[in-house]
């Protein structure tokens, strides 16, 4: 077995350029809104480099500028991030033969990204990859960090990101990661479902709609498949097929 | 106070993300629990695009947040649908939707 696999590093990196490149708007609004919240720019930067979670770092940018209690952003970070359990969850029985550095690496880099990444790597190969993981991981927090340290040194010359319409770009990325995997019909109806209630319950639970939409979404899903006429043939997988992320 | 912040908040989603990859917690996850973990990639995703393209609204339960992002979004669909490339999607849909917006 070859110490370095270029080939697969290569492939990591291509699997999560798409993502990569939707995520820039994000990371350049992220370090411009730190600057303008107050920050300094090594306070700035790091909350990239430690938290490296753009939806619980916008929140907490906006949270600290108006001088919320430090208690409500903690607790607000705990909810937003939520759904890594569930990565965490999943991931498990991929990496619980690993070395604790192996699984502190692999936790650290652990984001929506990388997991739908890997998780089609896995699917399409029929074995998870640490260094698939890692390098994707990694790449993707490179990329994370280089676009909030831009945002930092642009500062406020953008004015409003979201007026210009550049979160189209995490639309048209998540879309493309979800659609090519629709099967059957629970899979359809999960997303439907997961979509409609974080649209409903946006303007109530301004912190917690996307981990409930989500639950609301696959507790449909499974029940669909659990009670559906294609249940004997539903197959208990991890993940859906995906085929069309990898080149 | 800000760097007590930060660092809580990069503590808060460690945690989140290597809990369950901890060697202590004797926690097998079931075939169902799969299953139902299964949906969670479809779910939190739309989940958290959704709501950039529809918008609640107070006369008609769902608005859309503007015709560019409509139609960029039904094309961003069905070129997935019809397995492009996630990056030709990405692209395709994010150059319509800039020519729409310049138009509308």
């Amino acid at each position: 077995m070859k110490p370095y696999d270029l080939s697969l590093y290569s492939k990591a990196v291509v699997a999560i350029l798409p993502l990569s490149i939707a995520i820039i708007p994000w990371g350049v609004l992220t370090g411009a809104l730190a600057m303008q919240a107050g920050l300094s720019l090594v306070q700035a930067q790091c909350l990239s480099l430690l938290v490296f979670a753009g939806a619980a770092q916008l929140s907490g940018i906006s949270m600290m500028a108006t001088g919320v209690p430090l208690v409500s952003i903690y607790g607000s970070t705990a909810v937003i991030s939520a759904r890594h359990l569930l990565y965490s969850i999943v991931f498990r029985s991929h990496v619980e033969q690993l070395s604790l550095p192996k699984r502190l690496a692999v936790a650290f880099v652990l984001t929506d990204e990388m997991f739908a990444v890997s998780e089609a790597h896995t699917k399409r190969t029929g074995a998870f990859s640490l260094p698939f993981a890692l390098v994707s991981g990694f790449t993707f927090y490179l990329v994370w960090n280089l676009s909030t340290l831009m945002g930092i040194l642009i500062g406020n010359r953008f004015g409003n990101l979201e007026s210009l319409g550049l979160d189209f770009a995490i639309v048209a990325t998540f879309v493309a990661m979800t659609f090519d995997q629709l099967k059957r019909v629970p899979e359809v109806v999960a997303v439907i479902v997961s979509g409609l209630s974080a649209v409903l319950l946006k303007p109530y639970l301004s912190e917690s709609y996307i981990i409930l939409a989500t639950l609301i979404g696959m507790s449909t899903g499974y029940a669909l498949s659990v009670v559906g006429p294609d249940k004997k043939h539903h197959e208990t997988k991890v993940e859906p097929e995906i085929n069309s992320e990898e080149m | 106070m800000v760097w007590l912040t930060i660092f809580g908040m990069a503590c808060i989603t460690y945690i989140n993300r290597f809990v369950f990859l901890a060697n202590g917690i004797k926690y097998k996850p079931g075939d169902r629990l799969k299953r139902f973990l299964s949906f969670s990639s479809l779910a939190v995703l739309t989940a958290i695009w959704a709501p950039i393209v529809f918008v609640a609204d107070e006369r008609l339960p769902i608005a859309i947040a503007g015709w560019d992002y409509l139609i960029a979004t039904v094309v961003a669909i069905a070129l997935s649908l019809a397995r492009f490339h996630s990056l030709l999607v990405v692209l395709l849909s994010a150059g319509l939707f800039f020519t729409v917006r310049l138009y509308l």
